[in-house]
């Protein structure tokens, strides 16, 4: 009788081991994984085709939106605000190109978040226009700054032109307006230069010396940026949590661009196309494609059932675009009016997170370094 | 017969829970008693679960926490009255806590196998928890709007959030918070109501053979200890009676991280594992098997103190990587939470010992090691130390650093 019990045991525990051992492999290893891909040529190639020209043409953009700030508020008129409504339009747009590649300075900058948080937080606003005491670089102040407290200092202010134009002339309100709004374009400039000096500077060279295949090395890292980004900017940001995705309703206020009701749609749009040209490789200046994600995933012939896995995530985010293409200019409109378009395109978007986040990341050996936080 | 049947039963078990430490084999005794689906019990029809008095002290110190952010209203009188609170206060937001005549810090370290002869500790503790406060108060508060740097306290953003440490890079509000995790909820829990010296005390035992109930009350003494270390964990749970449907969402202590560790799929079942405990140990007191009712206590004992484990190397493990990448700052909001539940180690317990797993002393040299690395704290700390912390911490535990490391 005994006998049997310790027999059993033994069969039992050999059975646990069994059971137990296949999960014991897993965890934050960060062990180097070698293929003979060129990882270096991949680096190179976003650094100089992609990131640093793209950075160069949103900084040029700036300085033209700086330069329309500077001229609206010396002469405030609904001729010059509209000037300057355009060139924040196109420095707008033009930042959807290098939103995703917060690495490096941009990183230390916090400079996506400085840039682009919205809904931009109103009431702070008002407050440090009529007492004139901010300090940008604050992070609890991100959401007092960049594109979208611009948005509304230019669009949201009132409901037609010559109304908004009062707030920069009226001697009561003009100082305090003309001053914060250039301090908000001034500051966009500064933290653009900043990036794209470092990047033209010493950072160029330690990126793409980074070939190491580990958490630390320049490829996991700005992939885990790029994932990120897709993930928590693009599809949860642009789309999602307006669209009520993570609330009990949908939340038409939480849009990109909520004040101009005109150009949501295509800062949407501009963020896909650049997000596949950066998984293809595509160069900022021309249709030519360098060694890229889509080339390294080719090159260990990467298939998902059947099908090369480089060519269902092309496939997905020509489907995320074609989606995104039937919703109107206006993305709190839309909610409003038809939001299963807009559920419609994050569910195109979410099949790319896992086309992206767990097939790509398998095959290329890479762990995802970001989790969802706790919310406290 | 029996006895041939129990090795399969045994062996699902252990296929289920993958756990070399569940092997309950408690002899013909622990078949006997069926572990219910859900935690109910009555006597007469009547429920004879309570735990009150656990659901509101989750609360209480809920909103002492988000005291530590209320730039605008807080000071140090207002946070330390609401850490202490008397009956008739208004300290808090809900009439149903200010009216209540129960209080966070009488309960702090306050558990009768560690603390009922060892008030002098307890006392270092509870000058700890204020000590948090003050320094929030009196360190972090007027630095509200400047940027932290090395031995500058201030703001430090990590990601859209905005944290606000100390000199050292540390987060009292984390610290406060996940310290308590371990000195109220685990302590009171593994160390109080689940120890035979208070389940048995007087003549629990006694009445609990001879269903003598609390004067005016459906339940008997013993039915209600076990209820109040059930309540430190699910007792602001959305289903009380089934409380894994929603567990990690209850509150912002025990339950939080229990739900949090088993989204791991290296400790998937313990969640499961420690509801079960709960459910079978409390059925053993109605059967008035007290045996039954003391291997689950262990078995519970066991796996909430391997949460605070997990969480506090998961923790480390975050912050090593963000150090790693060269991101100072952003390592030192894990690190400030991973401080506290570092603390919290002091108040787990061995199964089938008097003993924390990590003593005072001990886990004092970790917190040193910690913040060690330099004059400033957080700010000097190198990956290097981290490992070490993570590997002592595990190596008193069946698990890996790699496993409590990882999120899938």
């Amino acid at each position: 009788m005994k006998k049997t019990k310790v027999w059993g045991f033994i069969i039992l525990l050999s059975l646990i081991v069994f059971a137990c051992s296949t999960s014991d492999d897993e965890g934050g290893t960060s062990e180097e994984t070698s293929d003979n891909f060129n990882r270096s040529a991949m680096l190179i190639n976003w650094a100089d085709n992609i990131i640093i020209p793209a950075y160069t043409a949103f900084n040029a953009d700036v300085a033209v939106m700086v330069q329309a700030s500077s001229v609206f508020t010396e002469t405030p008129s609904e001729a010059n605000l509209q000037n300057l409504r355009s060139a924040w339009k196109d420095a707008y747009v033009s930042f959807q190109s290098v939103s995703m590649f917060e690495i490096g300075k941009a990183e230390e900058l916090n400079f996506r978040n400085r840039l682009n948080v919205y809904p931009t937080d109103v009431t702070s606003i008002e407050e440090n226009v009529s007492n004139n005491t901010y300090n940008f670089s604050l992070p609890s102040n991100i959401a007092i700054q960049g594109f979208p407290a611009i948005d509304y200092l230019i669009n949201g202010l009132a409901g037609t032109d010559a109304e908004i134009v009062a707030f920069y002339n009226s001697e009561s309100t003009a100082t305090g307006y003309n001053g914060y709004l250039n301090e908000l374009t001034n500051t966009v400039l500064e933290l653009s230069t900043t990036v794209l000096n470092d990047w033209e500077g010493s950072y160029r060279s330690i990126f793409v010396a980074g070939t190491s295949s580990s958490a630390t090395g320049s490829v996991d890292k700005l992939v885990n940026d790029f994932l990120f980004y897709y993930e928590k900017s693009l599809r949860a940001g642009k789309i999602g949590i307006p669209a009520g995705v993570f609330s009990v309703d949908p939340l038409p206020e939480k849009v990109e661009a909520l004040y101009s009701k005109e150009i949501g749609k295509e800062l949407l749009l501009a963020a896909i196309t650049a997000s596949q040209n950066f998984f293809n490789g595509k160069s900022f200046t021309s249709a030519s494609e360098g060694e890229s994600l889509k080339s390294y995933l080719d090159f260990l012939n990467t298939i998902k059932n059947g099908d090369d896995l480089s060519t269902l995530i092309n496939n997905q985010f020509d489907i995320s675009k074609t989606k995104a293409a039937e919703l109107g200019n206006d993305l709190a409109l839309q909610v409003t009016t038809d939001n299963s378009k807009m559920t419609e395109t994050y569910d195109e978007l979410q099949r790319n997170v896992i086309l992206l986040k767990v097939d790509m990341l398998q095959a290329l050996s890479i762990n995802v370094d970001f989790v969802d936080a706790d919310g406290d | 017969m029996k006895k041939l049947l129990l090795l399969p039963l045994c062996a699902t078990m252990l296929f289920v829970s993958c756990n070399k430490d569940d092997d309950n084999d408690s002899g013909d005794n622990g078949s006997a008693i069926a572990t219910p689906t859900l935690y109910t019990f009555e006597r007469d029809g009547v429920s004879t679960v309570n735990f009150g008095g656990q659901t509101t002290r989750i609360l209480m110190a809920g909103e002492t926490t988000d005291a530590f952010k209320a730039f605008e209203t807080a000071t140090e009188a207002s946070i330390k009255a609401m850490f202490a609170h008397v009956e008739g206060a208004v300290d808090f937001s809900e009439d149903d806590l200010n009216s209540s005549d129960k209080s966070i810090e009488s309960k702090v370290a306050a558990s009768s196998d560690f603390f009922a002869a060892n008030t002098t500790e307890a006392a270092i503790i509870k000058g700890e928890f204020a000590g948090y406060i003050e320094g929030q108060i009196n360190e972090v508060f007027p630095n509200e709007n400047v940027l932290a740097a090395a031995g500058v306290a201030g703001q430090i953003a990590d990601g859209t959030s905005t944290r606000y440490v100390n000199a050292q890079g540390l987060e009292y509000n984390q610290m406060f918070a996940k310290s308590l995790l371990g000195a109220l909820m685990v302590d009171q829990i593994l160390n109080n109501y689940l120890s035979t010296a208070v389940l048995d005390a007087e003549s629990n035992r006694v009445n609990n053979d001879n269903d003598v109930v609390e004067e005016g009350k459906s339940y008997t003494s013993m039915e209600h200890k076990w209820d109040e270390a059930y309540g430190y964990i699910y007792g602001t749970s959305e289903n009380p009676e089934n409380p894994n449907l929603t567990i990690g969402e209850d509150d912002k202590f025990l339950n939080e991280y229990t739900g949090r560790v088993n989204d791991d799929t290296d400790f998937s079942t313990i969640a499961a594992d420690i509801f079960e405990a709960f459910k079978l140990g409390r059925a053993a007191i109605v059967a008035k098997n007290y045996d039954v009712r003391d291997e689950q206590a262990e078995i519970i004992r066991e796996n909430i103190s391997k949460v605070i484990a997990v969480r506090g190397i998961y923790y480390l493990q975050q912050a090593k990587l963000k150090i790693e990448n060269g991101e100072v700052t952003g390592s030192f909001h894990a690190l400030s939470e991973a401080y506290g539940f570092i603390y919290s180690l002091r108040f787990t317990r061995k199964p089938g010992t008097n003993d924390a797993y990590f003593s005072k002393e001990e886990v004092d040299g970790l917190l040193s090691q910690l913040t060690g690395d330099g004059e400033n704290g957080l700010w000097d700390l190198e990956a290097d130390t981290i490992e070490s912390i993570s590997e002592t911490i595990a190596a008193e535990f069946d698990f890996t650093v790699a496993q409590a490391a990882s999120v899938e």
